[in-house]
């Protein structure tokens, strides 16, 4: 197999690897701003430089020409090279920072050049802290700065789009950005205007960047010159912490990381994954972030009086229910899914039925036909239902489960995490008369209706997993803690340091943004143990996947292990018995 | 050295009048290069041999043997292929293209078309810098009448070769000259330079061959076709052989663009040539090649010639062959703050060593004009050079160290004079 | 202001098309054709040129915005872009620049309030060997200036007339005297 020395030490390589991304595959390690793995490669921030050489090869014989010690003898390029565009040859010889004194000066003479018109306002950045021009400065940049001229002013503050602001001064031209509207997005809103110094990237004069696409432009930004309008100044990115999750937002499941702070969600970014979304996500994906936090159902609620709801003990709900259920017959129940539910929670609820005889729960996709673009925008505006459809639930269109729903036989609904009224499936008066009992997050339209409604946990509240549009189950992890969880015990959750070390006396350290809801296992194992049932998952939604994967064909061999190591297992949704 | 350049008589724009007229250029034997290389007697590979032959050292600036860059070109497969020429002259110092564009625009023509044929390319842009609008208008109607008489367009004189020629007009951008930024720049975009490899005779415009060549290298190629590979390499200097457009600016008495043969003195271009330095002046520095070729000393001129290898040797190179002579009364901080100047202006912005050094240069430069400099500020200078030199895509970096280096170091004394006293200085 | 090409334009951007594999190589070409017909290529003449050229508008910005001889906003019916960069330099650009200034009472970069000058400074132009000098509007080169032809072009310009072009022949080689 071919091979590369890297400072002294030799790699095998495959292919034709580019110099840059090689080196980092390996696990080593070369500053860099301009380069991106999925777009074009400008090679123009003339970070990554690094000596390179080529053997020297007899040309008749073909063999390597060696020196009085045997070693192969090098032609060295006369200049230094930039690995991210440069080609792995067989034999090749690089010297990086770590083994050349040269490069490691070109490095810094880089970051000289580029902190001249940079303005040193780290401390009011929202880049500081997730920063690679302040990371690489500290690593490899000059002790101090030489510049003692005045800097390049450019303009600050612009709104370039609803949702994506610039600070030009900071912008050290890597055209990510305009790359990813000219490349990824194809948006074709950004250029660079002006030239030399003067160069910062803007839309079109009276534009706006309203690309769908537009805040992965932040994300992809090395520096503080594009931040998030939204998440601008709400917090430093080390008070938060970062849980692994999956958009719920369409059916596309883009892998996303939640970033948490006092447990509420301040923002939401992409988490690479290949098979899914690279390295991108839909703005409106970040955006509904508020639904994490706010407008949730916080304790049990039942309707005393007809018409008021009213907030209700867990013990008195559940209470409820058991005699609702004792006084009514089974096939007067209509159980209705969620594609907006998880897998987990929808095959408990499937099973808690089934246990009680109550008729396979219905469900109706929510698609919105023409609101998909091809990319990570999808039809279909819930996360899960390829999930729902493999685990054979019957599914309905609105008209179908308007007709079930007004049917005289149904005289209980249980309806699963689904805001039909909100979404227009059903109109209130279609469950007058209907004793309705839902499983919910938020309050909604739909949520008022409820005789009886149970608060559960959301995606970002449980591990729980969701079959995506191409029929890949993918799963999220506990981000914020609810009541009754404490991320210290539970080994799903993830700390950051300020939920490690804060105690009362910091900032953002309160107990009061824990909802008091229960993830559905929990819930129905309290239910149950009221009807008498055995519902209990001591391994909570872990269990239950383990379950789901022994007993529906569809999942088999499906954990939670397999989908963290394989990001996320790809079900074969085309031979399963699916309704489409 | 061949021939005296003394005795030398003009072949790219010889004495003749109205040889912008190609009735006039063809009574003269205009085309007649073009007929003889689509007749049976040769084939495209033995055109390039015999331009590769004659070393025709491109006279852009960067010298390289226009021959041998047009057999980089791969096989034909078909698709298009493009002959992109340079006429963006745009650095300072140089205004010899204008010169061909107006007084004999179809020998370049004629050149253009022969290394079209013999690189087998479909299309020619000449891409003329946006400010020669006049001369843009001149190449138009020049390439007007050669498509009148059939030399552009389908099947050449019978020869089943076709090709179209157009003009492309630039719009003020100092980096088009680059020629891959000029590639980019035909390509209707922003003109920055593009990362090699892939060159642009693997990938060039829209992604197929094309090779760039200046507008007086091609202007010469009828000459060599008509007159053999070996009499080119008769004229002049042995190492960078042929007529050369010798522009010449500054201080001296007769400014202008002379034909002459490559490697006449540097001293005598200016002293015989174009009448001395003005005024009587004693002469102070040249700059040779244009405005980023490093200045040289007048006490450095002795026995150099405007060939690339006394150049070299002196410490200098030959660029475009624009000379910029300098009088003693020319204060070098100023010259060298305006160059910096040029440079920072043009400098396209992609990478970081030449878009935020070229600035720093100037600015420091400003400072030390406005006698607020201090002598660690030389050594700043020089030191940013070094860190710009070799550390971009494209040369415009170097184009800007290069003189700052040369001209600190070759005129420090006077730098340091008009710098304030350091504290250290004056312990 | 609504800005629109007339058909015989835009026959003639049909013509510029053609000989391009692509519509966006003739963005400079028909930036130049917007701009001798409006006098500037402001945001909404370039939202004209992208509309006709089929091409994104931050394309034809950024482009506009590069090269220097687009007149992103309006200016004086005449343009005086003097050159002062090395041998316009050392030969008295800068004489002439602040005599300029002087004259029509403006700084470079500047426009006269009756919109007849501006005055630009600008890089070298491909005339060193008959500096001092500039270009008007885009257009003529006027060569070796003296105060006394920058007064004559003033006036001349002031009463419409353009100067004319200046052929500025191949210099030959005079025989040495002795």
């Amino acid at each position: 197999m071919p091979e590369v020395f890297i400072d002294g030490k030799s790699y095998e390589f495959e292919g034709q690897p580019k110099l840059l991304q090689f080196i980092m595959d390996e696990g080593l390690e070369l500053p860099f701003f301009c380069y991106h793995p999925s777009m074009s490669i400008p090679a123009n921030c003339r970070q990554c430089m690094v000596k390179v050489g080529q053997p020297v090869k007899d040309r008749d014989t073909g063999e390597y020409e060696l020196d009085e010690n045997g070693e192969r003898v090098i032609r060295w390029f006369p200049k230094l090279q930039t690995a991210c565009n440069f080609d792995v040859t067989d034999g090749l010889v690089v010297k990086t920072q770590e083994s050349d004194e040269l490069v490691e000066r070109a490095q810094k003479d880089n970051l000289e050049f580029i902190l001249i018109n940079h303005p040193l306002d780290c401390p009011i950045c929202d880049q500081a802290g997730e920063c690679p021009l302040q990371i690489q400065t500290y690593k490899y940049g000059p002790e101090g700065s030489r510049f003692e001229v005045k800097k390049v002013h450019k303009p600050k503050r612009v709104q370039l789009g609803p949702r994506v602001i610039l600070d030009a001064e900071r912008c050290i031209n890597c055209t990510r950005c305009t790359r990813f509207a000219d490349e990824i997005s194809k948006s074709y809103q950004l250029t660079i205007t002006k030239r030399g110094d003067k160069n910062y990237p803007t839309t079109a004069p009276g534009e706006t960047f309203d690309d769908p696409y537009s805040l992965n432009t932040v994300d992809l930004c090395p520096v503080g010159a594009l931040t998030s309008a939204d998440f601008r100044f709400r917090a430093r990115v080390w008070e938060m912490n970062q849980t692994p999750s999956i958009d719920v937002s369409n059916g596309k499941g883009c892998n996303i990381d939640i970033w948490t702070r006092d447990n509420q969600v301040l923002r939401i970014t992409p988490r690479h994954n290949p098979h899914v979304n690279d390295y991108w996500m839909p703005d409106v994906g970040r955006e509904i972030y508020p639904l994490f936090n706010d407008n949730r159902i916080s304790r049990p609620s039942v309707i005393l009086d007809g018409e008021n709801q009213i907030k209700s003990s867990w013990n008195n709900a559940i209470e409820t229910f058991g005699e609702q259920m004792e006084a009514i017959k089974p096939e007067e129940i209509l159980a209705i899914g969620s594609a907006h539910a998880s897998v987990e929670e929808n095959y408990l609820f499937a099973k808690f039925g089934n246990l009680l005889g109550i008729s396979t729960p219905l469900f109706t996709p929510h698609i919105e036909p023409g609101s998909g673009d091809g990319f990570l925008i999808t039809d279909d505006q819930a996360p899960n239902t390829n999930g729902v459809r493999l685990l054979g639930f019957e599914e309905t269109d609105s008209k179908q489960l308007k007709t079930a729903v007004k049917s005289s036989n149904a005289k209980m609904i249980l309806l699963l995490s689904d805001h039909l009224i909100d979404r227009g499936v059903l109109s209130a008066d279609d469950l007058s008369g209907k004793y309705l009992v839902m499983f919910a997050t938020n309050e909604s339209e739909t949520t008022k209706k409820a005789d009886l409604l149970f608060p559960i946990t959301c995606v970002v509240e449980h591990a729980a997993s969701y079959v995506n549009v191409d029929g890949r189950i993918q799963r999220s992890f506990p981000a914020k803690e609810t009541k009754y969880t404490n991320r210290r015990l539970d080994l799903e959750m993830t700390e950051g340091r300020l939920d490690r070390y804060g105690t009362k006396f910091d900032n953002w350290v309160t107990d009061e943004n824990k909802v008091d809801c229960l993830p559905v296992w929990d819930l129905m194992a309290l239910i149950g143990g009221r009807l008498g049932l055995d519902i209990t998952y001591e391994g909570g939604s872990r269990e239950v996947i383990k379950e789901v994967s022994q007993n529906m064909p569809a999942f088999s061999g499906v954990t939670y292990e397999r989908m963290d190591d394989e990001l996320g297992i790809e079900l074969d949704t085309e031979h399963q018995t699916v309704k489409s | 050295m061949a021939a005296d350049w003394r005795s030398f008589k003009p072949v790219l724009i010889p004495d003749i009048p109205n040889l912008d007229d190609i009735d006039v250029y063809i009574k003269n034997g205009g085309y007649e290069a073009l007929k003889k290389v689509l007749s049976d007697d040769w084939t495209t590979k033995s055109v390039i041999e015999e331009v590769k032959a004659a070393n025709i050292r491109g006279r852009g600036g960067a010298g390289f043997n226009a021959g041998l860059k047009w057999s980089f070109m791969p096989e034909p497969d078909g698709g298009p292929r493009y002959l992109a020429c340079n006429g963006d002259e745009s650095e300072p110092g140089t205004f010899k293209d204008r010169m061909l564009f107006e007084y004999n625009p179809h020998l370049f023509i004629e050149g253009s078309l022969i290394a079209a044929y013999a690189m087998q390319c479909s299309t020619i842009y000449v891409y003329i810098r946006g400010e020669y609008i006049d001369w843009i208008k001149m190449m138009d109607s020049a390439l007007n009448q050669a498509y009148e008489k059939g030399f552009i367009g389908e099947n050449i004189l019978g020869s089943g070769f076709s090709v179209n020629f157009y003009t492309h007009p630039g719009a003020g951008a100092y980096i088009c000259g680059e020629e891959t930024s000029m590639l980019e720049s035909l390509e209707g975009k922003r003109g920055y330079p593009r990362v090699k490899p892939p060159f642009p005779a693997q990938k060039g415009l829209w992604g197929r061959p094309t090779t760039i060549n200046n507008i007086e290298t091609l202007a010469n190629v009828p000459l060599v076709i008509n007159n053999g590979a070996d009499w080119f390499k008769n004229i002049g200097a042995e190492n960078h052989p042929g007529p050369i457009l010798y522009g010449i600016s500054g201080h001296v008495n007769q400014p202008g663009v002379y034909e002459l043969p490559s490697g006449v003195p540097v001293l005598d271009l200016i002293d015989e040539v174009a009448g001395g330095v003005k005024n009587g002046k004693k002469l102070k520095a040249v700059i040779p090649g244009g405005s980023s070729t490093p200045v040289l000393r007048a006490d450095q001129l002795d026995g150099v010639s405007m060939d690339s290898n006394s150049l070299r040797e002196a410490g200098s190179m030959l660029g475009t062959a624009g000379l910029v002579v300098i009088d003693e009364d020319t204060d070098m901080i100023d010259l060298l703050w305006r160059i910096a100047h040029f440079y920072h202006h043009e400098s396209c912005g992609q990478c970081t060593p030449c878009r935020d050094g070229t600035g720093w240069l100037e600015k420091i430069l400003l400072k030390i004009k406005n006698g607020e400099g201090e002598v660690k500020d030389l050594d700043l200078l020089l030191d940013l050079t070094t860190q710009m030199e070799g550390r971009t895509i494209c040369a415009l970096a170097d184009a800007a160290a290069w003189p700052v280096r040369h001209t600190i170091n070759r005129f420090r004394d006077e730098f340091e004079a008009r710098c304030k006293k350091s504290v250290h200085a004056i312990a | 202001m609504k800005y629109e090409f007339t058909e015989d334009e835009l026959k003639q951007i049909e013509v510029i098309k053609a000989r391009y594999p692509e519509a966006r190589p003739a963005t400079l070409p028909v930036l130049w054709i917007a701009q001798n017909k409006f006098g500037h290529v402001e945001p909404d003449v370039q939202k004209l040129v992208a509309r006709t050229l089929g091409l994104p508008e931050a394309h034809v910005h950024g482009v506009a915005e590069f090269y220097t001889q687009y007149y992103k906003k309006e200016q004086g019916k005449f343009v005086l872009d003097v050159c002062t960069c090395l041998s316009c330099q050392i030969c008295g650009g800068y004489d002439i620049l602040h005599y300029l200034e002087d004259k029509l009472g403006i700084k470079h970069g500047e426009t006269t309030k009756d919109k007849m000058f501006t005055i630009q400074q600008v890089e070298c132009l491909g005339a060193c060997g008959y500096a001092p000098m500039m270009q008007i509007t885009n257009g003529v080169y006027v060569n070796h200036l003296t105060r006394e032809k920058v007064d004559k072009v003033i006036h001349g310009l002031k009463n419409g007339e353009m100067p004319e072009f200046e052929p500025m022949e191949m210099r030959k080689v005079k025989p040495q005297e002795n």
